[in-house]
């Protein structure tokens, strides 16, 4: 059974200002390595600036890595064409970025019709996508983004990238915009709903609350570089000055 | 307060009076028209001493008829025919002297204009066609054109259009009924729509200098639609009594300028693109040092 | 002569000239917008070549409208006296306005929807025809109306090069000093141009997109 994500010394340089090759840009991510296993979701943690959304970018080919490998369910990521290795990639950021043109139901169900599954199958899977992320179909689906509240866009973002079932999830601190109620609410539900996926999940944020309490591997991220990787338990227990200024500031 | 009033009192009064010193000189909007208007400006100039405003290029006749007839402009050279038929509004008559006798009359009566002496040529409208088509159809008379228009286009400026002695009188007395209704287009425009074949008649000017060279030929007026149009300037009453020399000045163009004179001045400024002062200056050089 | 009477006595001509100028104006525009959107679609795409087209277009709009015509009429093909060159006069025109409305109302779609876009796995195309173009609509067509009445009002000089249009009665009323006449081109044409606005104001109000 393939993983459903697999890292190996990952890296991305800045194009360099120099006329002569790629050789001088800045380093943002350098020998990152991990894998995710199905009903896995490892947490990338760190500061501002420490590489961890550039990472999460190299998995999905927003950003092209420079060096390493990225295996998604198997396959080399650089071997496929770009928006179909997207499409098996579940992805959320902090804005959501709903298409405020469309229904609710017409967001979750973007993926599959790209996909070209028949309508009564997208409408079953949105419908049940809805209610799995706590949405009642009957009220939310033909609402409009602009119609929603901060914390049921993001549910909605969450129903979207899991459409067409993908096997791996990328999220980009997606209740960083939230205010903290709404956050705290949608995290426990999140967690809940983690056991349930099977799926492999690679989850960016800064909080190492809401890290210590969504992730079954934390990974520290430090200047590019990946300083720990472990349980959450062993992150309260490391000893690594990282680990301990971010145990201090929970 | 009053210092300022007072300065800007004397300032109106002296621009008032350079203003009543001044010959204002209009012309209309196609070539001929502005270079005897500048051969007229001119002679002023030399002769009386006088300084000349040009108003050169305004709308048409009946632009500049209604600038002078208002005082705005104080001279400008017209053709009589044209006054004779469109200002006056009269049938078209063949009779030079008569016409001629009949707007110094009533243009004087009516405008307080008097009528100068002639230049000496006739600026008729010529009804022009490529001369490979004159000579394929046979065409040499506007009669001749009644043939042809079924299947032609006609291309007029827009006076031609609407004037009384223009297209409407022309077609009805000659018969002539094209296919649709005429183009119209800016009068300068008329004699490029007729060389690249985009309109197949016009009516350009009989001294016009572009029918010779444009391979073009002008079709005989034989049933006498049109009238002489005799060019003259033709200037207010008040401003010849204000200024002893000016009639004097004009009457010294009289009859000088032929036919053929005017084709080749007007070649000069249309098809030599010659500046239209020097082309002016030159001739009074020649004909009046 | 009162206007409703010549309208009256002349109805078919007046008919002829409405059409002649709507002609000009729907080509120019139809035209106009057939090549700007997809320029201003290739300005987003290539923000390098933004500067010299917009210039280029910037020019075009800068010269007098006399003058434009001036210069296209001894050209070949596209030149001449008549309805060619004034159609591309206004094409010309048109342009400005159309590209530089389509490149901000693609640009101006909410960057988090686009990243969201290219994430889930769409196609620079599909991204294109379903996100940005549907969320841009309405800016484009306020460049559209633009062109459109801006056009409506330059195709009255075209009568000067022969075009035909409202503008015949203009330049015939002006070379005989008739009110009547210049008022019978005048009134319809600057009719045209507030219906054209009305009416494309609506559809711009219709597809504009609230940001989220």
């Amino acid at each position: 059974m393939t993983q459903p994500l697999e890292v190996e010394d990952l890296g991305y340089r800045l194009p360099g200002t120099g006329r002569q090759g790629t050789g001088n840009g800045t380093v943002l991510v350098q020998d990152v390595s991990f894998t995710v296993g199905a009903g896995e979701t490892v947490v990338l943690l760190g500061r501002s600036g420490s590489g961890k959304t550039t990472t999460l970018k190299l998995i999905n080919r927003l950003l092209e890595p420079t060096s390493g490998e990225v295996r998604v369910a198997g396959a080399r990521a650089a071997d496929l064409p770009v928006t179909r290795l997207r499409r098996r990639i579940g992805y959320v950021i902090q804005e959501v970025g709903l298409f405020p043109h469309l229904t609710v139901e017409r967001n979750v169900g973007l993926v599959p019709q790209l996909d070209g599954w028949p309508p009564e199958r997208i409408a079953a899977r949105v419908r049940d996508l809805l209610r799995l992320v706590g949405l009642d179909p009957d009220r939310f689906a033909r609402r409009y983004p602009h119609e929603l509240s901060g914390g049921q866009r993001q549910r909605v973002g969450v129903a979207r990238a899991l459409a067409a079932d993908p096997p791996l999830l990328l999220l980009d601190e997606p209740f960083g915009a939230l205010d903290p109620i709404t956050r705290v609410e949608l995290q426990h539900e999140f967690a809940a709903l983690e056991g349930r996926l099977g799926k492999g999940m690679v989850f960016v944020t800064h909080d190492v609350r809401e890290g210590l309490l969504l992730g079954t591997r934390i990974g520290l991220m430090l200047q590019g570089r990946l300083v720990f990787l472990g349980t959450p338990q062993e992150f309260r227990e490391s000893e690594h000055p990282e680990c301990k200024k971010f145990m201090e500031a929970a | 307060m009053e210092g300022g009033a007072g300065a800007l009192a004397a300032a109106l009064l002296l621009t008032g009076c350079a203003h009543r010193d001044r010959i204002v000189v209009g012309s209309k909007n196609f070539t001929e028209s502005d270079l005897l208007g500048e051969i007229v400006a001119q002679q002023i100039e030399r002769r009386t001493g006088l300084p000349v405003a040009r108003r050169f290029h305004l709308g048409g006749t009946f632009v500049c008829h209604q600038a002078i007839t208002a005082g705005q402009i104080d001279l400008y050279v017209e053709y009589t025919g044209t006054a004779y038929t469109a200002v006056l509004k009269h049938a078209a008559v063949a009779d030079r002297d008569s016409v001629y006798r009949a707007v110094a009359r009533d243009y004087a009566q009516r405008f307080g204009l008097v009528w100068g002496e002639p230049f000496g040529f006739n600026n008729t409208f010529a009804i022009t066609v490529r001369q490979r088509d004159a000579t394929r159809y046979g065409l040499r008379r506007v009669s001749d054109l009644a043939r042809v228009a079924p299947r032609w286009k006609a291309g007029f400026g827009y006076e031609f259009l609407e004037r009384a002695d223009g297209f409407r009188g022309l077609a009805s007395v000659y018969g002539l009924r094209f296919a649709s209704p005429p183009t119209a287009m800016d009068l300068g425009l008329t004699y490029r729509a007729l060389a690249e074949g985009k309109v197949d008649v016009i009516a350009g000017n009989s001294t016009d200098g572009q029918i010779e060279a444009l391979d073009l030929v002008a079709l005989e007026d034989d049933r006498h639609y049109f009238p002489p149009y005799e060019a003259a300037p033709v200037t207010r009453q008040a401003t010849l009594a204000r200024h002893e020399g000016l009639a004097a000045a004009l009457d010294q163009l009289a009859r000088r300028i032929s036919d053929a004179e005017m084709r080749r001045l007007n070649a000069l400024a249309d098809v030599e693109h010659q500046d239209i002062a020097t082309v002016a200056r030159d001739w009074l050089r020649s004909n009046l040092p | 002569m009162s206007l409703w009477h010549f309208y009256s006595r002349n109805s078919q001509e007046v008919l002829g000239l409405v059409g002649q100028h709507l002609y000009l104006v729907a080509i120019s525009t139809g035209t106009a917008i057939v090549i700007g959107v997809p320029l201003g679609v290739l300005l987003t795409r290539r923000p390098a070549w933004r500067g010299p087209v917009l210039g280029v277009a910037n020019v075009f709009q800068t010269v007098p409208s006399l003058a434009l015509f001036g210069f296209l009429i001894p050209l070949p093909l596209i030149g001449g006296i008549g309805a060619t060159t004034a159609i591309v006069a206004l094409v010309l025109y048109a342009l400005l306005p159309i590209i530089r409305n389509t490149y901000t109302g693609i640009t101006g779609v909410d960057s988090a929807v686009r990243e969201a876009g290219r994430g889930m796995g769409m196609t620079d195309w599909q991204l294109l025809t379903q996100v940005e173009l549907p969320l841009g609509l309405g800016v484009i067509l306020a460049g559209v109306r633009v062109a459109t009445v801006v056009s409506v009002g330059t195709a009255t000089i075209a009568a000067a090069i022969g075009a035909g249009g409202l503008g015949v009665y203009i330049f015939r009323g002006v070379a005989v000093v008739d009110d009547t006449l210049i008022l019978a081109g005048a009134l319809p044409a600057a009719l045209m141009a507030l219906a054209a606005d009305g009416l494309l104001g609506v559809a711009e109000r219709r597809f504009a997109w609230r940001a989220e």
